[in-house]
């Protein structure tokens, strides 16, 4: 068995040469060593791939039209061999994928690794970030029911206040984007963001002495890529955990009338929904300034952040302003995700 | 001459262990939790969380051992002789439940007087400002009772840690001796304790393990929803009956008895005709 083995693996190795990218893959030196929080980045690269598994095999019964897609869904969910859990698991794996970038991007920004000479991963890390956020906001409207229309609708009134009514033509672009340009973008970018990483090499930790870094430097295999492994198969866990808990339950078929149901956007913009209800967003321009302008400043400043701090300092306890931003922020993205929560009781 | 153990904090001590000890039990317990809810039995009541609870404990008993044993060397230079987990695991346990006991009750009195004070001060600003809009309101009063029960939480998460911590060091202290290994040495040592050296058994018993929990899994898991929605439950679609017309169906019945009559008489002749000619013949 090992000498048939043998064979092939000489026989691929002698056409594209495997061993020599099998070496460039797994013996890029980690400084420092290896560590649990390093793993974000491969966890991501999976949860991604499980979803563009679940994704093809949601595509078997799927049908993209306003007709169809609402019935095509609850067969899936009640009639396809384990259809519910696959669908469950996409819808989970997507908001896991929102919940592990900010978690990647937090931990880039804590560690200061977005800083020269990594100001190249970072950017294409922000474009890939927005891509995420597409993905979810394009998916959700595919199964049809109240929730995801209404939630398209909420969310295409924040990006451009022109009320819409999401009919098939809506439908059919989404589907699009979400099946064929989402995943060719993400896929090509994040094979660049891996590139520039390999080329500018892992920023390593922030604290520890030369001599320390040294003695822990490490290879990325096998260390390192022992962590990742665990940790994609607890995030497989937790989001099939999560599909038996809360499996995907549709509400009533699409319809241009909201009847009962208070419209309302996926969980994660809903700090941005709960903030644009502030009086101070009110009117014309208060809401641009609050679901365009200051999101879109926001992003800006992300994008300038390695060009701004050209502090080469990385360690987060020595960036007093740094720190305090980022917990701003995520208490604020927290606060006002559950005051949109608590918000639901009066709109009665 | 006091300890060197004595010299770090015992806050940052007892996290680094605890926090460390989490994570490294976790991936365990989520596989069981998991294999139940497969199963379609709750881990969080009844049977289910009774085992998922004594599952656990052998699991954080050894996690805590490993973690803590790696901690020492890292950053004490330090092994321990014997094990140390069950020793730790119970202490930790009994301090667990005493600080869990008493932030109960601190964080629900403290959620409670929060509400009613955050209540008052939204009363005594719509006094001045009676427009004062609904989501404003929300997430004032939001801000003003969880700001005070998060801090009397961490009170009680780092006393938690602070009495851990404090157990922690005469552990060390007890039954701690100094590594003679240099640093490199013990950074391979403490690496080894946490991931298999042998790459092929890391990647060959991963795989052996994953195949067989897919297979239970998969045999367990629901083929159809557990949990269909009680409102909006799959509409059947029903096929469209055709009207029946008596007079169509006796006429459109009658032609094919004829058609059937017919090939029945044409075979007939056939057949009397083959008979004959092998007389003859």
């Amino acid at each position: 068995m090992n000498a048939i083995f043998q064979k092939v693996y000489d026989f691929v190795d002698e056409r594209i040469g495997l061993k020599t990218l099998e070496a460039k893959l797994m013996n890029e030196p980690i400084k420092g060593g290896s560590r649990w929080a390093y793993v974000f980045g491969s966890c991501l690269l999976f949860i991604f791939i499980m979803q563009a598994i679940t994704g093809m095999l949601l595509m078997f019964y799927y049908i993209p039209s306003a007709d169809h897609a609402y019935a095509s869904t609850q067969f899936i969910i009640h009639e396809v061999d384990y259809g519910w859990f696959i669908l469950s698991y996409h819808f989970w794996g997507s908001s896991a994928m929102v919940v592990m970038v900010f978690a990647h991007m937090s931990q880039v920004f804590l560690w200061g690794a977005y800083k020269k000479p990594r100001e190249m991963i970072w950017l294409v890390g922000l474009v890939l970030f927005v891509i995420v956020m597409a993905f979810g906001f394009t998916g959700y409207l595919l199964p049809w029911d109240q929730r995801a229309y209404w939630a398209t609708t909420v969310g295409v009134e924040i990006m451009d206040k022109t009320p819409i009514v999401p009919g098939q033509m809506t439908l059919s672009r989404f589907f699009v984007i979400h099946v064929m340009i989402l995943p060719a973008a993400l896929m090509g970018l994040a094979g660049l963001h891996l590139f520039f990483f390999r080329s500018a090499g892992p920023a390593g930790p922030f604290r520890g002495t030369t001599e320390e870094l040294k003695a822990k430097t490490d290879f990325f295999f096998p260390r390192q890529v022992w962590k990742d492994i665990v940790a994609m198969a607890a995030v497989f866990m937790i989001i099939c955990t999560l599909a038996f808990i809360e499996p995907v339950q549709l509400l009533e078929q699409a319809t241009p009338d909201p009847g009962e149901y208070h419209p309302e956007p996926e969980w994660y913009f809903l700090f941005l929904f709960q903030m644009l209800r502030w009086k101070i967003f009110s009117g014309e321009f208060g809401q641009f300034l609050g679901a365009i302008a200051i999101p879109g400043l926001f992003l800006l400043l992300l994008a300038a952040l390695p060009f701004i701090d050209r502090s080469p300092e990385r360690n987060i306890f020595k960036r007093p302003i740094a720190l305090l931003s980022w917990t701003v922020v995520m208490i604020g993205i927290v606060v006002l995700t559950v005051s949109a929560i608590l918000n639901r009781e009066f709109l009665d | 001459m006091a300890h060197p153990v004595e010299n770090l904090s015992s806050i940052k001590l007892a996290w680094a262990v605890a926090w460390s000890a989490f994570w490294t039990g976790f991936p365990f317990k989520l596989i069981v939790a998991l294999l139940l809810l497969a199963g379609q039995v709750h881990p969080w009541e009844g049977a289910g969380l009774v085992t998922l609870l004594v599952v656990s404990i052998p699991i954080d008993i050894w996690a805590v051992g490993l973690t803590a044993r790696t901690v020492f060397l890292e950053r004490l230079s330090m092994e321990i002789r014997g094990p140390v987990g069950v020793s730790l695991w119970w202490q930790g346990a009994v301090l667990g439940a005493l600080v869990l006991g008493g932030a109960y009750y601190a964080v629900g009195t403290t959620v409670a007087v929060g509400q009613k004070v955050a209540a008052a001060i939204i009363a005594l600003i719509k006094k001045f400002y009676p427009a004062l809009p609904i989501a404003e309101q929300i997430t004032l009063e939001l801000l003003l009772w969880t700001i005070p029960t998060a801090i009397v939480l961490l009170v009680f998460v780092l006393l938690w840690l602070h009495l851990f911590g404090w157990r922690v060091k005469r552990v060390v202290v007890a039954s701690g001796q100094t590594s003679s290994a240099s640093f490199v040495e013990r950074v391979r040592q403490w690496d080894y304790a946490r991931v298999p050296a042998d790459p092929t058994l890391v990647l060959v018993s991963f795989a052996g393990v994953i195949v067989t929990l897919t297979v239970v899994f998969w045999v367990l898991l629901p083929v159809t929803t557990p949990t269909p929605h009680p409102d909006y439950p799959l509409q059947q679609v029903q096929k469209a009956s055709k009207p029946v017309k008596p007079e169509e169906l006796i006429n459109k019945t009658e032609a094919t008895l004829k058609k059937a009559e017919a090939v029945l008489a044409a075979l007939e002749k056939e057949k009397s005709r083959e008979t004959t000619k092998g007389k003859s013949k």
